[in-house]
C-alpha cells in the first residue's frame, strides 16, 4: 500500500521510484539491527512500538478488508476501533515524551491536537451510516450504497470524511509529510526520532497497516459490486479499490503542497462539515418518508 | 435495617473517640477501625439487596419537626453505599500516610479523622433516608465536613479562600435545594419522599420549576458547568485524600439525588431529558477543555471531574429520553452506562488524586512545569498514575471504556426516533469522542511532563519513597479499575439492580413487545476484544523483550544540537499551546512579560497562565452589576425621608406578598 503511494508519487515526479515492496525490505533490514535507547527513557519508549502495532493489528480485525464481512464484528465495534487507535496513539505520544526531547514533545503535542479534532469526524460518519442503515457494526455500516439523490449526499459526505481521516491518521500530505523527519513542521515522524532498529520497524509496519486499514474502509464503502454475487470478484474489486485509493493518495501528495500547520485545523474541519451534511441529509430523507 | 443504624452509631462513636483519645496513632486507628466496622455492617446490609433487588425499609419516630423517618435501601441506594463507604475507609487509610509529616511535627489529627467519620456518616444518611429534613441534615453534614477537611492547611490564606469559596457555593446549592423542597412541601404538606413522588407524578408548571431547581442544586453539588468554579480551587487546596474523596465520592451525592428524584418523578417529560443532555454535554466539553491547559496537577484533575459528571449525565439524559419515547433499550443503556460511569470515575479519579498526592508528598509541589522525570524516582506512583490516566481517557482495556461504550451504544442506538433527535444524539456522540480525545491530550501531557523526561527544576528535591498506606490504597483502586475493565460483568452485577429500577418505570403495557437488550451480551464481545488486545500487545512485548535486552543506551538525539539542558524540554504549556490557541475564547492566557529588548538587554521575564474564563466573566458581571447599583443609589439624594419611603415600600411589598401567599394556600 505504502509502496503504491510511493510509486504513484515517483510517477508524478518523473522518477523510476523504489521497488513496491521497499517497506518490507526496510522492515527486514531494521529488524536485524540492535536498538539504541535514550538514557533518559524509563521503558515507555521500548513499549510504545509494540502497543501501537498490537492495537493496529487488533483494530484491523474489525474492518472488512477483503470480503464483505470482517473477521471480528459486534454491535458498535467502531467505538472499540476508535478507542483502540486512541490507546496506540497515547502510547506513541508517551514514548515520544519519554525521551525528554523537545522535538518529540512538539510532535506529540501536534498529534494530540489534530487527533482530537479528527476523532469527532469518524463518529459523525459512523453515526450517520448507523442512522442511514439502522445497523451498528462496522461491516454492516460500510455496506451502505446510495440509491437516490439524498442518500448520494450521505454517501459522498462519508467518503470525504473518511478520506480526510486517512490523511490525518496516517500522516499523509497535506496534513503531514511522511518522507521527511528533520523539519520542525512534521508531526508523526518527529515523534519516532529516538526509535531505532526493530522498534522503528514495528512502528513503520504499524503505520503501513494503518494506511491499509483506512484504505480498506474507503474501499468497502466504494465497492460497487453486490457482495452476495461472486465472492471472489467482490474481494478482487476490494483489493483493486484499496490500491486505487493508494494511487489517489499518492497523486494528491504529488500535486498539493503540505498545508501550513495553522491551516490543518481548517482542513480537518472540512471532514467534520462533510460528515455533518451527510448526517443532516440522512435524517432529512427519513423524515421525508416518515 | 438495625444494622444500618448500628453502622451510623459506630461511626459517631469513632468520631467521638478520634476527638477524645490522647495521641494521633490511637485517634487514627479509632477512626479507621470504626469505619471498617461500619463498612462491614453496611455491606452486610446492602449485598443481599444488590443480589436480590428487593428493597429493605424501616420507620423510626423522631422528635418534631421530623416525626417519622422512613429509611429505605433499594438497589440504587445499595449501589451507592457499597462503594462509598469502602472508598471513604481507604481515604482514611491514605490520610495515615499522607499526613504523617504533619503528625510528626506535632499537629493534632483528631478532628481530621473525626470529620472523615462524619463524611462516611453523611453517606449513610443521604443514601438511605426518605425524608427531606433528614436528607438535608445529611447533605449539610457532608458539606460542612468537606469544607473543614479542605482547610486542613488553614494557615495558608489561599487555602482559606478556597475553603470559603467552596462553603459559599455549596450553600447556594443548598438554598436552591431548600427552595425545591419548600415548593414540594407547600404542595403536599409533607416532608416524605413518598408524598413528593405523588406530587412529581403530575405534570404542571410547578413540577417543571421544581425539576429545574433540583437539577441546579444537584448540578452545583456535582460541579456541573457553569457551577464548577469552586471546584478547581478546592481540589488544589485540599490534602490529596480529601480531594479524592470529594471528587470521587462525596459529590456523587448530587448525581445520586438526581437519580433518586428521577425515580420519584416516574414519567419525566422530553424537555427534561434534553435539558439534562445539554447541561451535561456543556460540562463534559468545557471541563475537558480546561483540563488541557492547567499547570497544577490537582486542579487539572478537578476540572476533569466536571467532565466526567458530564459524561455520566449524558447517560442519564439518554435514559430519560428513553423513558419519554417508551424505548426500554435506551433506558437500560443510558442509566446503566451513567451509573457505571459514576463508579468508574470514583475508582480512577481517586487513584489519580492519590498518585498526585504521592507526588506532592515527595516533591512538595504539583506544578507540572517544575516536575519531570519522576518515573525514575517514584516508579510505583508513576505506574498507578498511568493506569488511572488511561482509564480516565476511556481507553480499552480499562474500566472507563466499558461505561463510555455503553453510553455510546445508547447515543447511537437504532431505537432513537429518526429525525432531529437522531441528528442531535449523533452530534452528542461525536462530541463525546472529542472529549475522549482531548482528555487523552490532557493525560498524556499530565503524565508525560510530570513523570517522563528529565527533572525540570533543580530546586525541586524528590525525597523518600511512597509510604505503604499510600501504595496499598492505590493498589486497591487500580485493581478495581482493571477488574471492571477486563471483566465487565463485575461492574454490571453492581449496577444491574439500580438500572432495573429505571426500566421498570417504563409503562408496562407497551404497544409492541420489546425485548430488553441483554447487557451481558452487548458487553461480552467488548471484553473479548479487550482481552485479545491485551494478549496481542503482551505477546509482542514479550517477543520484543528478547532483542531489547541487548540494546545500547545513548543520550537523546538533539537534532545536532550538542548542549541541551533540562529546561529546554517541551513544557506543559508548550504542549497544549496549539490546542489552547484553537479554543482561545474559553481558554484565555494571561501573559505578564518583560521581554529583553535592544542591543544590550537587561534580564527579562515571562509568566503565563491559563485562567477560568467563566469565573472571570462571572466576577466581571457581578462587578458591573455592583457598579451599576452604586451609581443608581448614589443618584438618590442622601436625605432621610427617601430612606424612610424606600423602607415603607419594601415593608408594604413584604406584607402584601405574605397576605397574597397566605390567601392562596388552601
Amino acid at each position: 500500500m505504502t509502496g503504491v503511494i510511493n510509486r504513484a508519487k515517483s510517477f508524478w515526479a518523473g522518477r523510476k521510484g523504489v521497488p513496491l515492496l521497499q517497506v518490507l525490505y526496510d522492515f527486514v533490514r531494521l529488524a536485524r539491527k540492535r536498538p539504541v535507547y535514550s538514557s533518559v527513557a524509563v521503558g515507555l519508549v521500548q513499549a510504545a512500538p509494540y502497543v501501537v502495532l498490537g492495537t493496529t493489528l487488533v483494530s484491523g480485525l474489525l474492518v472488512p478488508l477483503i470480503g464483505p464481512a470482517s473477521p471480528v464484528s459486534f454491535p458498535f465495534d467502531f467505538v472499540f476501533f476508535a478507542y483502540a487507535w486512541g490507546l496506540g496513539r497515547i502510547f506513541l505520544m508517551l514514548g515520544a515524551l519519554d525521551t525528554g526531547s523537545s522535538f518529540e514533545g512538539m510532535g506529540a503535542s501536534r498529534e494530540a491536537t489534530f487527533s482530537a479534532l479528527i476523532e469527532p469526524a469518524l463518529f459523525l460518519a459512523a453515526g450517520t451510516l448507523a442512522a442511514a442503515t439502522g445497523k451498528s457494526a462496522f461491516a454492516d455500516l460500510l455496506r451502505f450504497r446510495p440509491d437516490d439523490p439524498s442518500t448520494l449526499v450521505v454517501w459522498t459526505g462519508c467518503v470525504i470524511a473518511l478520506f480526510v481521516l486517512l490523511q490525518v491518521e496516517c500522516a499523509r500530505i497535506p496534513v503531514d509529510d511522511p518522507s521527511t523527519h528533520l523539519e520542525l513542521t512534521m508531526i508523526h515522524e518527529v515523534m519516532i526520532l529516538d526509535h531505532s532498529g526493530p522498534d522503528l520497524a514495528a512502528i513503520q509496519y504499524a503505520a503501513a497497516i494503518k494506511l491499509t486499514i483506512c484504505a480498506g474502509l474507503l474501499a468497502s464503502l466504494l465497492n460497487p459490486l453486490d457482495p452476495a454475487s461472486v465472492p471472489v470478484l467482490f474481494a478482487g474489486m476490494n483489493l483493486a479499490l484499496i490500491l486505487g485509493v493508494g494511487i489517489v493518495v499518492g497523486t494528491v501528495e504529488s500535486l498539493i503542497a503540505r498545508l501550513k500547520l495553522r491551516a490543518v485545523p481548517q482542513y480537518v474541519f472540512l471532514a467534520l462539515v462533510a460528515a455533518f451534511v451527510a448526517l443532516l441529509s440522512s435524517s432529512w430523507r427519513v423524515g421525508g418518508r416518515g | 435495617m438495625t444494622i444500618v443504624l448500628a453502622a451510623g452509631l459506630t461511626l459517631i462513636i469513632g468520631a467521638i473517640l478520634a476527638l477524645a483519645l490522647p495521641d494521633n496513632r490511637s485517634r487514627a486507628w479509632a477512626a479507621i477501625g470504626t469505619q471498617a466496622a461500619a463498612t462491614g455492617l453496611i455491606l452486610a446490609a446492602v449485598v443481599p439487596v444488590i443480589m436480590s433487588g428487593t428493597p429493605i425499609s424501616a420507620e423510626w419516630t423522631w422528635s418534631f419537626p421530623v416525626e417519622i423517618v422512613r429509611v429505605r435501601i433499594d438497589a440504587l441506594s445499595a449501589f451507592f453505599l457499597c462503594w462509598s463507604l469502602p472508598m471513604a475507609l481507604l481515604g482514611s487509610v491514605y490520610a495515615l500516610g499522607y499526613l504523617r509529616p504533619h503528625f510528626e511535627a506535632g499537629r493534632n489529627g483528631g478532628s481530621h479523622f473525626a470529620l472523615l467519620n462524619m463524611t462516611a456518616l453523611s453517606f449513610v444518611m443521604v443514601y438511605t433516608v426518605e425524608n427531606a429534613m433528614v436528607f438535608l441534615l445529611g447533605w449539610e453534614i457532608a458539606a460542612v465536613a468537606a469544607w473543614l477537611l479542605v482547610i486542613w492547611d488553614y494557615k495558608n490564606q489561599k487555602v482559606r479562600f478556597a475553603g470559603f469559596n467552596y462553603l459559599i457555593s455549596t450553600h447556594v446549592g443548598m438554598f436552591v435545594l431548600v427552595a425545591a423542597f419548600m415548593v414540594m412541601h407547600s404542595q403536599t404538606g409533607s416532608m416524605d419522599f413518598g408524598a413528593f413522588s405523588q406530587f412529581l407524578h403530575q405534570p404542571g408548571t410547578l413540577r417543571n420549576v421544581t425539576f429545574v431547581l433540583l437539577v441546579t442544586s444537584f448540578g452545583l453539588k456535582s460541579a456541573f458547568f457553569p457551577f464548577h468554579t469552586w471546584l478547581p480551587r478546592a481540589h488544589s487546596a485540599a490534602p490529596a485524600h480529601v480531594s479524592a474523596l470529594m471528587s470521587g465520592v462525596i459529590h456523587k451525592a448530587g448525581l445520586f439525588a438526581l437519580l433518586r428524584f428521577t425515580l420519584l418523578m416516574g414519567a419525566p417529560e422530553e424537555w427534561m431529558g434534553w435539558y439534562l443532555i445539554g447541561f451535561s454535554a456543556l460540562s463534559a466539553l468545557l471541563g475537558v477543555l480546561y483540563t488541557s491547559s492547567q499547570r497544577d496537577l490537582k486542579r487539572l484533575l478537578g476540572y476533569s471531574s466536571t467532565e466526567n459528571v458530564g459524561i455520566a449525565g449524558l447517560g442519564f439524559g439518554v435514559g430519560i429520553l428513553g423513558l419519554c419515547w417508551h424505548q426500554p433499550a435506551l433506558v437500560l443503556l443510558g442509566f446503566t452506562g451513567g451509573i457505571l460511569h459514576i463508579l468508574n470515575h470514583a475508582l480512577f479519579k481517586c487513584l489519580l488524586f492519590y498518585a498526585a498526592g504521592a507526588v506532592y508528598l515527595a516533591a512538595h509541589t504539583v506544578d507540572i512545569e517544575r516536575l519531570g522525570g519522576l518515573a525514575r524516582r517514584m516508579p510505583r506512583a508513576a505506574v498507578f498514575f498511568l493506569i488511572g490516566g488511561l482509564a480516565i481517557c476511556g481507553l480499552p482495556p480499562l474500566n472507563g471504556f466499558v461505561s463510555e461504550f455503553i453510553i455510546y451504544a445508547g447515543l447511537l442506538n437504532g431505537a432513537v426516533p429518526a429525525g432531529l433527535a437522531r441528528v442531535v444524539l449523533v452530534c452528542v456522540a461525536a462530541l463525546l469522542a472529542f472529549v475522549g480525545a482531548v482528555s487523552a491530550l490532557s493525560m498524556t501531557r499530565a503524565f508525560g511532563i510530570t513523570f517522563l523526561g528529565k527533572p525540570r527544576d533543580p530546586q525541586v528535591h524528590v525525597d523518600g519513597d511512597t509510604p505503604a498506606p499510600l501504595l496499598m490504597t492505590m493498589t486497591l483502586h487500580a485493581a478495581g479499575v482493571l477488574l471492571i475493565g477486563l471483566w465487565p460483568p463485575a461492574g454490571l452485577w453492581l449496577v444491574r439492580g439500580a438500572a432495573k429500577l429505571f426500566t421498570d418505570l417504563c409503562p408496562s403495557p407497551l404497544p409492541t413487545v420489546f425485548v430488553l437488550p441483554d447487557m451481558a451480551a452487548i458487553l461480552a464481545p467488548v471484553a473479548v476484544a479487550s482481552a485479545l488486545l491485551v494478549a496481542v500487545v503482551g505477546a509482542l512485548l514479550l517477543i520484543a523483550r528478547r532483542f531489547q535486552r541487548s540494546a545500547a543506551a545513548h543520550v537523546t538525539w538533539g537534532c545536532g544540537y550538542s548542549a541541551p539542558n533540562a529546561r529546554m524540554q517541551y513544557s506543559g504549556t508548550s504542549f497544549s499551546a496549539q490546542f489552547a490557541s484553537l479554543f482561545e475564547t474559553v481558554l484565555p492566557q494571561l501573559r505578564r512579560e518583560d521581554l529583553p529588548a535592544g542591543y544590550f538587554p537587561a534580564d527579562g521575564h515571562l509568566a503565563t497562565h491559563h485562567v477560568d474564563a467563566v469565573e472571570r466573566r462571572m466576577f466581571q458581571v457581578l462587578g458591573d452589576g455592583e457598579a451599576l447599583a452604586t451609581t443608581v443609589i448614589s443618584r438618590i439624594p442622601d436625605q432621610p425621608r427617601f430612606g424612610f419611603a424606600a423602607g415603607l415600600i419594601t415593608l408594604a411589598v413584604i406584607v402584601g406578598l405574605i397576605l397574597l401567599g397566605g390567601g392562596s394556600v388552601p
